[in-house]
């Protein structure tokens, strides 16, 4: 029977998608079956940063309407053989679907997976009551700003309401460069707001951006240090105890490459 | 039981909500009486009472004490730092480059001439 976690934070623009598909990837690779499910109807972005875009046939909003059985809307991915996609529908919105059809979906597909990610849209309207609907535990996503924050709080609020308390915490693109001099949140400041637990930090990448436009999510880099971010928070959420330490700072690989670069 | 207790301040006979925190974001709590909240209140959250508000955490948020126009109300926390603070009818908030790291301990907000005064919190 597998679980169900979705992958929230309120506001938009703090890296759900990206980070959804992250640990995806490395769930993947760490030999458990996974599957992705874009819920951000009308506004569907988990297929491209898969790179999966041109082999959708079926949508989310097929499989809940009966036009299609689950199995068929599953997009394997192109290297994992352990992870797939159902993409989201784009020329439908939130309200196509229900929390209840939700609810039923994703207990049809746990018995299938050992993990079913699903990539929640910003905001806390429909969209998101149907991407918590069938979830056993939740990840906030927030990057050091206040703004991301505030809604990371009121997020972690109505997710306890919605009967999924203590959520973890993902702090997103942190520059510690900026931290170091006082300008920027820390890590510290962070949890003691929203006092929850931390399951994980990764730092602001420029090479994020280059694999996310690429369709290749940078958790199959290993020479990345926010990749190996990604495989930590995905080897904490199957229950592995990590030590936070130096990974989502600018590490030893990244120091090796550095100097073959020169 | 009850106990017979003496209240040299009369406003301490009010009822008092008793309520486990945090309040987050978007919480609102409206209460005719005192409210006394274990724990954080964080930006966004509300708390409006007829009578005091004592808060054993930080206060990030908004409260209205006295929000009849009891102007003795008092608003107490062990950080204190709202984005608006609110006694009867008066409407303050912390001056600008007002940072939380600035002050230590706890301290009470009241009404003296007109003016909302924090003092730190004799106990």
């Amino acid at each position: 029977m597998g679980e169900v976690i979705v992958i929230t934070s309120g506001k938009g623009g703090v890296g759900k998608t990206t980070t959804t598909a992250n640990i995806g990837t490395a769930l993947a690779m760490m030999g458990k079956r996974t599957l992705l499910l874009d819920t951000d109807i009308g506004l569907r972005n988990l297929d491209v940063v898969m790179g999966l875009e041109n082999r959708i046939v079926y949508h989310l909003v097929d499989v809940t309407e009966h036009r299609c059985k689950p199995r068929q809307a599953m997009i394997r991915d192109k290297k994992l053989e352990l992870l797939s996609l159902i993409p989201a529908a784009q020329t439908r919105d939130k309200t196509a679907v229900s929390e209840s059809q939700m609810k039923e979906l994703t207990d049809t597909l746990r018995e299938d997976f050992d993990y079913i990610l699903i990539d929640c849209p910003a905001g806390i309207e429909q969209g998101f009551k149907n991407a918590v609907a069938g979830a056993d535990r939740a990840l906030v996503v927030t990057t050091p700003e206040i703004s991301a924050v505030r809604d990371a709080d009121r997020v972690v609020g109505l997710l306890e309401a919605a009967g999924l308390p203590e959520p973890k915490v993902i702090v997103n693109r942190v520059r510690f460069d900026m931290v170091r001099r006082g300008d920027m949140m820390t890590i510290e400041d962070i949890l003691e707001i929203l006092a929850i637990d931390l399951i994980g930090v990764v730092a602001d990448d420029e090479d994020i951006v280059i694999s996310t436009n690429r369709g290749e999510p940078i958790a199959k880099n290993q020479l990345s240090a926010a990749g190996k971010s990604f495989r930590e928070i995905a080897a904490r959420l199957d229950g592995a105890d990590i030590p936070f330490g130096v990974s989502g700072m600018r590490g030893f690989w990244h120091r090796l490459r550095a100097v073959f670069a020169r | 039981m009850t106990a017979e207790v003496w209240h040299k301040d009369e406003s301490l006979r009010k009822d008092t909500l008793l309520i486990e925190g945090p309040l987050r974001g978007g919480a609102k709590i409206e209460y005719d009486g005192n409210v006394v909240v274990m724990g954080d209140v964080n930006a966004g959250a509300e708390i409006r009472a007829s009578g005091h508000v004592i808060i054993f955490g930080s206060l990030r948020g908004m409260v209205h004490g006295g929000k009849d126009g009891d102007r003795g109300a008092r608003v107490a926390a062990l950080s204190l730092f709202p984005t608006q603070l609110r006694i009867a009818d008066h409407i303050t908030c912390p001056p600008e480059g007002y940072a939380p790291a600035d002050h230590r301990g706890a301290e009470v907000a009241s009404l003296h001439d007109n003016k909302v005064v924090i003092e730190t919190l004799a106990i």
